[in-house]
């Protein structure tokens, strides 16, 4: 029988290597976006792309209508197509061999959350999203918990890093907790990476999962307690602390909080007054980031714990971008579209430290009159921003807190 | 008790969800409630600005329970 591809709880099935072969055998329209809320439909997406030599462009399934109006230009453009000759029936090793003919012209772009406006589109070529996929033959009995949105540049690294191994992969995001154990113990999975807040929600550790060996989690660094309860759940596992972003795909990774840069990748990279610069090669193509001299400016701020070898800590984050729950947010944009319902005068979007989440999206407002409640600003946001960047607290103020330089002060 | 009732209705509310009527000690947060993470946190943050205790400090809670032991400590 054929090794499982995917398998999906919440969606009831599970799709065999051969069933994946088969579906991409008949498809014979290609589409240039992906907008859908089958994890399994974008995989198969992404894998006919990666066949057809075609560029794709991955869009959130929840984006609302006027998010896509403003990013793509027209939302009808999801479906357009283009037909082409079916490609037949495909092994693994066909597949493989296609991806590194058609590699040059193939690149797939995905957006992430700006510091200003809307969110910024980023282009990834082939080379650049699997630089850090580990291909080998230890690697082949893989089974991936799947902890991440598709559509997000960390989706797409485990994705990759699955895939490109033939590897299981299993969906673990929006499975409820008393599942996710059943799913990790039953199929005895042994990597997932995911972020600080999902491995929070699966505390406290009253179960045991011994297949897991592999645990990664990328953003906010875990506390010693949780560390501990962690490995008292995953008593095989390794544990490290990865960086990433949807600029640069996983840079790099460390069992505590200290970083340690590879040789190979040092020249790309350096700090100046504190802060990590990317050499341009290490990140994706875009017209929204800016680059001086071919350095990209991060906006983390780093600690230097030795230069040789090269080793870092991070501090904190330059911008204004709030992370919650592994997402980015960025308070302008939100913002920017609060401003646009009746009745609101001026607001001001900031995170509050939060124990589960990291940081609550927030929000303080001035309203025109009583008449705007915050259900009335919540039905409007609802139909314009994606769940996760509407504030969950809202509080009506009769003015905002401003900086000396007169600048809204996100420090609340 | 009713206290509780009412904010996490309110944070259900807030997500255009179903209110719920009624919640005991053994009602599990997520399972019964129908509390995402988001909510959850909301939830956190509700419970704080009235009680002045952080009910997801020392990990997670699952129960109603769970909270009222924490409110109690």
């Amino acid at each position: 029988m054929s090794k499982v591809f995917y398998y999906d709880n919440i969606e009831g099935f599970e799709i065999s290597y051969d069933n994946l072969f088969k579906d991409l055998s008949e498809e014979n329209n290609y589409f240039l976006y992906c907008k859908t809320n089958s994890y399994y439909s974008v995989f198969k997406h992404i894998i006919l792309s990666l066949i057809l030599g075609e560029e794709l462009i991955l869009l959130d399934n929840d984006f609302s209508k006027e998010e896509i109006n403003k990013l793509i230009g027209d939302e009808n453009f999801i479906f357009n197509s283009k037909s082409f000759k079916s490609i037949g029936q495909v092994s693994f090793k066909d597949i493989q061999e296609r991806i590194n003919f058609n590699k040059n012209n193939w690149k797939i772009t995905l957006f992430t959350s700006g510091t200003t406006g809307l969110p910024k589109k980023i282009s990834h070529d082939f080379d650049s999203i699997s630089r850090f996929v580990k291909r080998d033959k230890k690697r082949r009995d893989n089974i991936w918990g799947f902890a991440y949105n598709p559509t997000h540049m960390a989706g797409l690294q485990v994705f990759f890093q699955a895939f490109l191994n033939q590897n299981t992969i299993v969906r673990l995001f929006g499975v409820s907790r008393t599942n996710c154990f059943k799913l990790i113990n039953n199929l005895k999975i042994t990597n997932i990476s995911a972020t600080p807040t999902f491995y929070r929600l699966l505390l406290p550790p009253d179960l045991i999962c011994p297949s897991l060996q592999n645990l990664t989690s990328g953003g906010e660094k875990f506390d010693s307690k949780t560390l501990q309860k962690l490995n008292q759940m995953f008593p095989n596992s390794r544990i490290r602390n990865v960086y990433a972003s949807t600029e640069a795909g996983t840079l790099f990774a460390s069992n505590d909080e200290v970083f340690y840069i590879k040789p190979e990748i040092s020249h790309l990279m350096k700090i100046k007054n504190n802060e990590l610069y990317l050499h341009s090669s290490l990140i994706g193509k875009s017209n929204s980031l800016k680059l001086n001299d071919n350095w990209y400016q991060t906006g983390d701020i780093v600690d230097v714990v030795t230069n040789k070898p090269n080793a870092f800590r991070f501090v904190s984050r330059k911008n204004d971008g709030i992370n919650t729950g592994g997402y980015k947010v960025n308070p302008t944009e939100v913002e920017d579209v609060i401003r646009l319902c009746n009745g609101v005068i001026d607001v001001s979007v900031f995170g509050k430290k939060n124990s589960l989440l990291g940081n609550i999206i927030s929000c303080q407002v001035i309203r025109s009159d009583n008449t705007l409640t915050e259900k009335c600003l919540r039905l409007f946001l609802q139909e314009k921003l994606q769940e996760f960047k509407i504030p969950r607290i809202i509080t009506f103020v009769d003015s905002l807190k401003t900086t000396r330089s007169g600048k809204l002060s996100r420090n609340n | 008790m009713e206290k509780l009732l009412q904010l996490i209705n309110t944070v259900l509310d807030n997500r255009s969800k179903l209110k719920i009527k009624h919640i005991s000690s053994s009602s599990d947060l997520r399972n019964d409630c129908g509390l995402d993470s988001l909510d959850l946190a909301e939830l956190t943050v509700r419970i704080e600005a009235e009680y002045d205790v952080d009910i997801f400090e020392d990990g997670l809670i699952n129960t109603v329970g769970e909270i009222l032991n924490k409110l109690n400590e």
